[in-house]
């Protein structure tokens, strides 16, 4: 594996003091970092997980994710909607942006 | 492993700059790609670019008898757009500089315009 | 993005957004994925074999891709198409 050069300090304009105001929607997300949130996916799918990273278009990265699907089976005979969910797990997952229909951080009770 | 994320300072679109970056960190991992039409494709991770197209190498369709239709593909380039899912490698990914990353992103102004929001 | 540059002039099959699946040889590509696809036709999955349908000359859009594959043309060769059965891959959602 490659070394990467880290970037040169210059580089990086001076961070403004990390605060805890909310002033946007996404400072929510920020504040969320490192905490297990919900998020509800597009095609009724729903991820437990912890966020390691996110950025404006709302990708994320999530760790430990549970995801839920939902399916809706119609029974032939009687036409009765069954509705079914399936879980997976996995250990790292990056979700794309454009699915996020919303995303709930940890419970602040 | 690579441990290092490297943000230029100039990038006309900081927002895409997080995950292009992170993405590049994984290059040589395998990694599983699921797409918005349900296919998931395996494969090591080659390149990826600003939009996170991402090409792989030695893919394998995870459901090969529902979809035999890519048996003749060694590698191919997927669309970013049409991605659902990229699952990872735990063990590749230090969450500890991602999230200072992502918490550095934060901080850079963006475009949006400021949102009004009262949360106490 | 160049990323495409190692496909040009290659035998390449694309899985469009609607589902289908177009094999032909890659002679163009620009900054948003349209595609220019020379010698190119069509196969029809079916649980009763596959068709495959000439199209000609090609310039596919790019929102409409999904996946580009470089074939590997031996592979390919060898592909009993008529007795490979297979559903149509899905179109993608982007819905609710």
């Amino acid at each position: 594996m490659s070394d990467v050069v880290p970037a040169p300090t210059t580089a990086v304009p001076a961070p403004a003091p990390e605060t805890n105001a909310v002033e946007e929607p996404l400072d929510l997300v920020r504040l969320s970092l490192d905490e297990r949130i919900y998020v509800k996916l597009r095609g009724d799918r729903e991820l437990r997980g912890k966020l390691h990273a996110y950025d404006g278009h709302l990708n994320m990265v999530l760790g430990d994710v549970e995801e839920t699907i939902t399916v809706v089976d119609i029974n032939e005979e009687t036409y009765e909607e069954v509705i079914r969910t399936v879980k997976r797990n996995s250990e790292m997952l990056f979700v794309r942006g454009d699915g996020v229909i919303l995303v709930s951080p940890p419970s602040r009770a | 492993m690579v441990r290092s994320l490297h943000f230029p300072s100039k990038t006309p679109s900081v927002s895409r700059f997080l995950f292009y970056s992170f993405f590049k960190t994984l290059v040589g991992q395998q990694v599983t790609v699921e797409l918005k039409n349900d296919l998931a494709i395996t494969g090591v991770l080659i390149s990826v670019d600003q939009f996170l197209n991402i090409k792989l190498d030695e893919i394998k369709v995870v459901d090969e008898a529902r979809y035999p239709h890519m048996i003749p593909v060694k590698n191919c380039f997927i669309r970013g757009s049409v991605v659902r899912y990229v699952q990872l490698p735990a063990q590749a990914v230090d969450t500890a500089l991602l999230q200072d990353a992502a918490r550095r992103e934060a901080q850079q102004p963006t475009t949006a315009q400021q949102g009004n929001v009262r949360v106490k | 993005m160049s990323e495409l540059q190692p496909f040009i002039d290659h035998s390449v099959s694309v899985i469009t957004a609607d589902g289908r699946f177009i094999v032909g040889t890659l002679k163009g590509f620009d900054q948003t994925t349209n595609i220019i696809l020379e010698k190119c036709h069509e196969r029809v999955f079916s649980q009763t074999g596959t068709e495959v349908v000439p199209l000609g000359l090609y310039l596919i859009q790019g929102d409409n891709i999904c996946i580009i594959g470089e074939l590997d043309d031996i592979r390919d060769a060898n592909l009993d198409l008529a007795n490979l059965c297979a559903d149509p891959i899905q179109a993608v959602k982007h819905s609710h």
